[in-house]
């Protein structure tokens, strides 16, 4: 225990040193002025504590989000000298009034929400054997294994998925030595890459909260369960789904959020069939200043929309925990 | 763990199966990725026939390519240097303590982690404009610094709320004031979420790609520079700077992971 630990670290003599120090500087006159003016009323120490945190979440937490929406508002950003900046909705109907910029939109979205629950798929059987089929010793070690890659940035593990998937790849390579194919199947550049890619970045964000959630889940229900004579899908529909269904919420909300906000992989995994929202909202950005304000007006609708199907998720999913319980 | 395995014997066979499955999805792609910068050839693809060092070689003679690492783990450094001030400094005001408006600053504490990557990196591009940072090794790492904070808020809350109040008790008792039990008995206890925070940190900057590449001016960071690469085509070239890139994350973070844990068992 660390308390242990330190009292008996205090009996040397180094420390004993130090303390001089402290004590030393407790005692110095400035510094003892100083700390009795900060700590005179135990108001005015709450706010020695709490006025710089509170003016950096204000300023830099949520001031660049506000700025963005400030101009999504307005005509021209940057603003050329001399040239009045006006305030104006056209940024938002422009959105409205083309195909070219609501089919990457919902296409986002549509992809975010079914890599989302590919991702679910695929890492809730993972996390269930991690927390219930691996003993306490090796847990660590199993998860431990799985973390390594996630370590790796974004756009080497992209480029492995390219390689993994080209025409020249792993995979179909392994087909057409099989015999199963005689041409390379073309899975680059379609929303099928994508998603393995995606899945591929975003699982860890998955399976994370799924096995917390798991390991807390006690084992004798399901020994409960299958004494009376409960099968292997009952017993999860029954016990492990209802009792997890806030990691799988946490989870999606997460994977979901991440999987909107991807930019590098759509542009190297996908193709023009698959250009999505963020590769729009980019593009704005590349060219000359004034269209910086539709950049961010297309931002704030992205950020609007990820937010309220996220929270309307977690609304259903509170109700379903809530008609559980009944 | 299973008192009675027999109960349960058909899943767990068929739950392995999907585990080391889900090993081999994870991991082919990189040692895939890392065998083909050994490629003999200016061509990406399979079979590879014969093997060559060459293109580590050139890696290691760039000169272009070297500073680029140390560009990105310069920015890498100074960047979690902020966040770890920052995060704990928030996390200390957080933790433990009812005021109103609480919940509200932690939401907003944690907010940056929350945004999705694009429109976190335009939000920051914009305010940077705002503040009249230029685009470069600055705005990079202010960015890197603010999204990182909630990392650091949540690891270092955690470990707070163990923290033995009578500890400080006993200090306040003997005479210290609030910064000097901070310092010596707070902080101390907050050394092993402090260091798994900042490599979490390192590895968030180094690997980031969205924000450097918004916010970078000439100088691209390692990411950016491996992006570039790929638009104008892949070549073993990059598989050996992405190697030794993969090289550098995950033996940094292995070696976080035993340190913390060790740290953790110690106190």
């Amino acid at each position: 225990m660390s308390f242990d630990a330190s009292a008996k670290r205090g009996g040397h003599a180094p420390d004993r040193q130090d303390r001089t120090f402290w004590g030393r500087l407790a005692g110095w006159g400035p510094y003892h002025t100083l700390m009795r003016l900060a700590t005179a009323s135990p108001r005015r120490q709450f706010l020695i504590l709490a006025a710089f945190p509170i003016l950096w979440v204000l300023t830099q937490h949520l001031g660049p989000m506000l700025q963005m929406l400030r101009v999504s508002l307005t005509d021209a950003y940057p603003v050329a000298p001399g040239v009045e900046q006006s305030f104006t909705l056209d940024n938002y109907a422009r959105f409205f009034g083309d195909s070219i910029f609501w089919m990457p939109f919902f296409r986002t979205l549509t992809f975010a929400g079914v890599f989302t629950l590919c991702t679910l798929l695929i890492t809730y059987p993972v996390a269930y054997f991690l927390a219930r089929h691996v003993s306490r010793r090796n847990q660590m070690l199993f998860l431990l294994l799985l973390l390594i890659p996630f370590w790796v940035g974004e756009i080497v593990r992209t480029y492995a998925i390219m390689i993994l998937l080209g025409n020249t790849g792993a995979v179909n390579l392994v087909l057409k030595t099989l015999g199963l194919i005689d041409r390379p199947i073309p899975f680059m550049y379609t929303s099928f890459s994508m998603g393995v890619g995606i899945v591929y970045l975003t699982a860890l964000y998955m399976l994370l909260p799924l096995y917390s959630a798991l390991e807390k889940l006690p084992q004798s229900m399901n020994e409960a369960a299958a004494d009376l004579g409960a099968g292997a899908w009952t017993r999860f529909r029954r016990i492990s789904l209802p009792l997890t269904i806030e990691g799988i919420s946490s989870g999606c909300t997460l994977v979901f959020l991440i999987s909107t906000g991807f930019y590098a992989t759509p542009v190297l995994l996908g193709g023009p069939s698959t250009t999505v929202f963020a590769e729009t909202i980019a593009g704005f950005f590349h060219v000359a200043g004034d269209e910086w304000p539709t950049g961010a007006a297309f931002a704030t609708i992205m950020f609007a929309a990820a937010l309220v199907i996220t929270a309307a998720f977690q609304k259903l999913m509170g109700a379903l925990r809530k008609g559980d319980r009944k | 763990m299973n008192d009675r395995p027999e109960l349960f014997r058909g899943n767990r066979i068929f739950l392995a199966c999907i585990y080391w499955s889900f090993v081999l999805y994870v991991f082919v792609p990189l040692i895939l990725m890392v065998l083909m910068g050994f490629k003999d050839s200016k061509f990406i693809g399979f079979p590879i026939r014969s093997w060559t060092l060459e293109w580590y070689v050139g890696v290691f003679a760039d000169a272009e390519i070297l500073s680029t690492f140390g560009y990105s783990v310069a920015i890498a450094i100074l960047s979690t240097l902020i966040s770890i001030f920052v995060g704990t400094w928030l996390a200390v005001l957080l933790e433990g303590r009812k005021f109103w408006g609480r919940t509200i600053i932690f939401g907003l504490a944690v907010l940056p982690a929350l945004v999705p990557g694009i429109i976190s990196a335009i939000a920051f591009r914009i305010y940077a404009r705002w503040l009249g940072i230029e685009p470069g090794m600055g705005a990079i790492v202010w960015a890197h610094a603010v999204h990182n904070v909630p990392f650091v808020v949540l690891v270092v809350m955690a470990r707070l709320s163990t923290l033995p109040r009578s500890q400080i008790e006993a200090a306040r008792d003997l005479g210290a004031d609030p910064l000097i039990s901070f310092i010596r008995i707070t902080l101390p206890y907050l050394v092993p979420a402090i260091l798994g925070a900042s490599i979490f940190c390192l590895l968030l900057s180094f690997d980031d790609f969205v924000r450097s590449f918004f916010l970078g001016g000439y100088e691209p960071t390692l990411p950016v520079l491996i992006f570039a690469m790929l638009r104008s085509g892949m070549s073993p070239e990059i598989n050996a700077i992405a190697t030794v890139a993969l090289i550098l994350t995950a033996v940094v973070g292995i070696w976080a992971e035993r340190f913390t844990r060790r740290m953790n068992k110690d106190s």
